[in-house]
């Protein structure tokens, strides 16, 4: 990126705005590196002390000083992927019908619901979650799987209680999916109507048009609502505190009670600051979550950008 | 045109007292025409004058549109299409349409002209490869791109793409091709390409193409007609159309670009 600052010629008043906009810009790069660095300055002394095996060592015990971030990685991907596997074909299946299949004067009802369905602060999401899906895990699922499934490994229900893994990653998908429902939407919307002509000019159906040309069109903007869902569902901290049950272990199975990074630093963060090394090892847990997000936006973008640019770059609508 | 004169050849499609509305507008005007087999016509008129709502009546293009609303009846092959016992994907089927820009899918070039095999349930491989070469031939694209059939299609020129349409449109053997505007956005090599083949198309297909270049026109038509305001202000021998138009308000419109 390069940012002109024209300091010695103000001659115009075009100049003057536009140091005042390189400025914004630059407070905003600045605010970004100045927060990855004091996370990283802060967990310097961790990852210092506990080096890589932090990332695999599962103990976290405060008290003895012994760090490993094993539990808290394994819990928030554990949940992350289970909300994304949960709401990603209903998320889509809604976006196909309110773009393809709603009769006009409901469509924008339902977008409008859906939007505010973004929009309810997380922690509503999990008084929710305490209230119904707790005691429906607790009183009907639970009881069902330990009677039919015990023997599964991964579907053993260790504890009925009903908080845990499978509580968090339910109300966490019900919290992305209108995400990814209204940019699935939005994706198909923009399908040029030329594209879909060809196609029913041809005697396509209308899922003949929905599957190979509606959707391989919006696949890119479908990609990135699910990249922004998992953003969300990664760096979920309210909701998922109510819900996973907030206990240091690896989840063995869908009702293991467990821990995410993020809740763990709700929880804990506060009072971690009494010991340097226990703050230290905190912030590193952020730094990790931290890095995942990047990571996750980065690839995200380069899958998105490699596809749009096969793609429609060198399609020719608009003619010219 | 005169009763008798109709009968001297094999009508193809029959449009009688066509109306066609959209919401509060009316943009098809009592349309009266009908379609010569085997023959090429051209549909002119200024920018939203209905010349293209028109070309879309005659595959119900627009039975998804919200707020359309159509009486009237279009023959095809002696039959209303719209009526209550036609299957629109057959109808289509038999219907090949190429637009104004070229809209290939988002697949390889090789798919986009099996895609309407395929949808037709058409499952024999030896019989869609034998067709989609056949049909690249055809369209006089086939020397081009024999050696990336599995690249995908918005990797070639407009030109080419637009060919590839035209393959793909007549893979499921229509009668009648539509043609909207198909050289609007095209360089004068592959404009001059894509009415030879035009020209050349008239032995198997009715062809019905929107336009708003006259001397295009004049160059391949068999038969003309004249859209003002959604009215069908005249329609002849492409001969008489071009030379000695009788209304007035076409003869404007001829002269006014050659």
């Amino acid at each position: 990126m390069k940012i002109s600052i024209p300091i010695l010629n103000l001659k115009y008043k075009d100049d003057l705005y536009r140091l005042i906009l390189s400025l914004f810009v630059l407070g905003i790069i600045a605010i970004f590196f100045v927060s990855v660095l004091v996370i990283a300055a802060y967990s310097y002394p961790a990852v210092i002390r506990y080096g890589a095996p932090f990332l695999w060592v599962k103990t976290w015990n405060p008290p003895m000083e012994i760090f490993g971030a094993l539990t808290f990685i394994a819990g928030t991907l554990f949940v992350t992927f289970l909300a994304l596997i949960f709401s990603v074909p209903l998320a889509l299946g809604i976006g196909v019908f309110l773009q393809e299949y709603c009769p006009f004067f409901l469509r924008s009802f339902l977008t409008v619901i859906i939007e505010m369905l973004a929009g309810i602060p997380s922690v509503v999401f999990g008084v929710w979650g305490v209230l119904t899906i707790v005691p429906w895990l607790r009183e009907s699922v639970e009881p069902f799987f330990n009677a039919y499934f015990s023997g599964i490994p991964f579907l053993k229900v260790e504890e009925n209680i009903g908080y845990g893994i499978l509580a968090a990653s339910i109300v966490v998908a019900f919290m992305i999916l209108p995400i990814i429902a209204s940019i699935t939407k939005d994706s198909l919307s923009a399908v040029p109507d030329l594209a879909k002509d060809g196609a029913l000019a041809m005697g396509a159906t209308r899922l003949d048009v929905i599957k190979n040309v509606s959707l391989p069109y919006a696949l890119s903007g479908i990609y990135g609502g699910i990249v922004l869902g998992f953003g969300r569902a990664v760096g979920e901290t309210i909701a998922v505190v109510l819900l996973i049950g907030n206990q240091a272990i690896v989840p063995k199975s869908l009702f293991s009670v467990g821990y995410t990074i993020s809740s763990v630093l709700a929880n804990t963060f506060t009072f971690a600051v009494i010991s340097p090394i226990y703050a230290s090892a905190e912030v590193e847990l952020a730094l990790i979550l931290l890095v995942i997000s990047l990571l996750v936006n980065i690839i995200g973008r380069n899958i998105l950008n490699s596809v749009i640019g096969g793609r429609l770059s060198r399609s020719q609508f608009g003619g010219g | 045109m005169a009763e008798e004169k109709k009968k001297d050849y094999e009508i193809k499609v029959d449009v009688k007292n066509l109306n066609f509305y959209y919401g509060k507008q009316h943009l098809l005007k009592n349309v009266n025409l009908f379609f010569k087999k085997n023959s090429v016509c051209t549909l002119l008129g200024p920018s939203g004058c209905g010349k293209s709502t028109f070309l879309r009546t005659l595959n119900r293009m627009n039975d998804y549109t919200e707020g359309a609303r159509l009486t009237g009846e279009v023959i095809i092959d002696g039959q209303n299409i719209y009526g209550k016992s036609v299957d629109v994907v057959e109808l289509r089927r038999n219907i090949g349409m190429v637009f104004q820009n070229p809209n290939p899918f988002p697949k390889s070039i090789f798919e986009n002209v099996a895609f309407g095999l395929r949808i037709h349930g058409i499952k024999n491989k030896e019989f869609i490869v034998e067709r989609v070469e056949k049909c690249l031939k055809y369209a006089g694209l086939y020397d081009e791109v024999k050696d990336k059939l599995a690249k995908p299609a918005f990797s070639l020129s407009g030109g080419q793409q637009q060919r590839l349409c035209i393959a793909r449109a007549i893979a499921t053997n229509p009668s009648i091709l539509l043609m909207d505007e198909p050289t609007a956005y095209l360089d004068p090599v592959s404009t001059s390409i894509i009415l030879d083949l035009i020209t050349t198309f008239k032995k198997y297909y009715t062809i019905i193409i929107v336009s708003h270049n006259i001397q295009q026109a004049g160059r391949i038509s068999d038969y003309s007609g004249f859209f003002l305001d959604g009215e069908l202000i005249e329609f002849d021998e492409a001969g008489n159309f071009f030379l000695r138009p009788k209304d007035k308000r076409t003869e404007n419109f001829i002269t006014s670009r050659y």
